[in-house]
């Protein structure tokens, strides 16, 4: 193999591998994903090391090493994205697809997202059946159905505008709980302790939470441990926000 | 009969939600109702252990160990990663509501001038629970590559 192929192979997986990572797939599969492509491609070897917002990926090919960095973004989680370089690198395996069409399908890959006027109506549900399982009457959870999807329409928004995540978290724990608290103040409800814990559930980093947990199980401990502390932030990023209108409603302090 | 109807109760309103985070999460569309599937056999498996009496954290382990397998299958079938049905399928047994009442305890702890028994009894006790179903929750989900997939890829 010549050098310049193998650049170009090279940079063809340290590709793959940053988009995985940028769209929240967990580090073992990375690892497996850049590992199996490589070497479909026809590296010897791939070595990866992952930290939490950088990656360095060496190949081997007849004893010439070839390293190089990248920075990782986060972008959010999009599993189609995941899905999608997935299924590439099986296409690879089989050998239906050389490094020419490995290229143009990564080219081609958008982070496509569902449009709002699904995913605020499905979270309020989402919500709303929460706060039934927990126990709440039909108007506490319709109380939450609203908090929720305002707060979802609150988070969309700031998403859009490229507010650092924190930010977004209180902020939308904020109008959340301030809505929720509407059930204190009509009679229409006997649980409104219950809406109320139910509509910020939205906002609990399940994701990241379980990336980072199977990360640590897995022997990934420094991706894992700061995983773990991005989710913890996120959470008491949400608690602020839920503090304050709580101390503005004046319930509990 | 009323166990019947708790657990076709729990099986729908787990549903939803599966199906719900899976679209924040942007899962594909179709597979969407392998989502829902996998969701509500998860938290009603876990609403029989709980009725017959396990405490709450072995019975999220078995849920979550039983998802795992199940997503498995599905993801052998799809060629899709395990993880992408499997998170949205566990978002309903998320200890929401303990992590909820651990941060109002401590937020009314901090407000109070001394520390009262009742409420660091609420803080370490609620606290526990959120951490232990969580584990609970990710090593059961990890199980099957952990015990049966140990050297070779799922898929």
């Amino acid at each position: 193999m010549y050098a310049d192929t193998q650049n170009d192979i090279t940079r063809q997986v340290v590709r793959v591998a940053q988009l995985l990572l940028a769209y929240g797939a967990e580090s073992d599969l990375v690892e497996e994903i850049s590992q199996r492509l490589g070497r479909a491609l026809g590296l010897g070897s791939v070595e990866l090391s992952i930290s939490s917002n950088s990656l360095v990926l060496t190949s081997l090919v007849h004893g010439r090493c070839i390293t190089t960095t990248r920075r990782i973004r986060e972008h959010g989680i999009n599993m189609r994205v995941v899905c999608e370089l997935q299924r590439i690198c099986l296409l690879a395996e089989k050998g239906l697809y050389g490094p020419n069409e490995v290229r143009k399908r990564v080219e081609r890959i958008r982070p496509k997202t569902y449009p709002a006027y699904l995913v605020i109506p499905m979270i309020g549900l989402s919500c709303a059946s929460f706060c039934h399982l927990f126990g709440g009457d039909w108007m506490a959870s319709v109380i939450t159905f609203v908090a929720s999807a305002i707060g979802m329409s609150a988070r969309l928004f700031l998403a859009r505008r490229h507010f650092n995540p924190l930010v977004i978290f209180s902020i939308t724990a904020f109008v959340t709980t301030a809505v929720a608290q509407l059930g204190y103040e009509c009679p229409l409800t006997k649980t409104p302790e219950l809406a109320m814990a139910a509509s910020v559930l939205m906002l609990v980093p399940g994701f990241p939470m379980i990336n980072a947990i199977s990360d640590m199980v897995k022997g990934h401990m420094n991706v894992g441990i700061s995983r773990w502390g991005h989710a913890t932030l996120l959470t008491v990023a949400s608690v602020i926000g839920i503090t304050i209108a709580m101390q503005l409603g004046g319930k509990f302090l | 009969m009323n166990l019947l109807i708790t657990l076709i109760n729990d099986a729908l309103f787990s549903a939803i939600p599966a199906v719900g985070f899976a679209m924040v999460f942007n899962v594909p569309r179709r597979f969407l109702p392998y989502c829902a599937l996998a969701g509500a056999l998860g938290h009603s498996f876990r609403t029989l252990i709980l009725h017959f009496g396990l405490p709450i954290e072995w019975a999220t382990f078995a849920a979550a160990a039983l998802v795992g397998t199940i997503t498995i299958a599905f993801a052998r079938r799809h060629l899709a990663p395990p993880l992408l049905y499997a998170v949205a399928a566990i978002i309903p047994m998320i200890p929401g509501t303990y992590a909820f009442n651990t941060v109002i305890a401590l937020v009314q702890l901090t407000a109070q001038s001394q520390v009262s028994p009742e409420l660091t009894g609420a803080v370490i006790s609620n606290g526990l629970k959120t951490v232990f179903i969580l584990g609970a929750l990710s090593v059961g989900l990890a199980l099957p590559s952990l015990l049966y997939f140990r050297t070779r890829p799922v898929i």
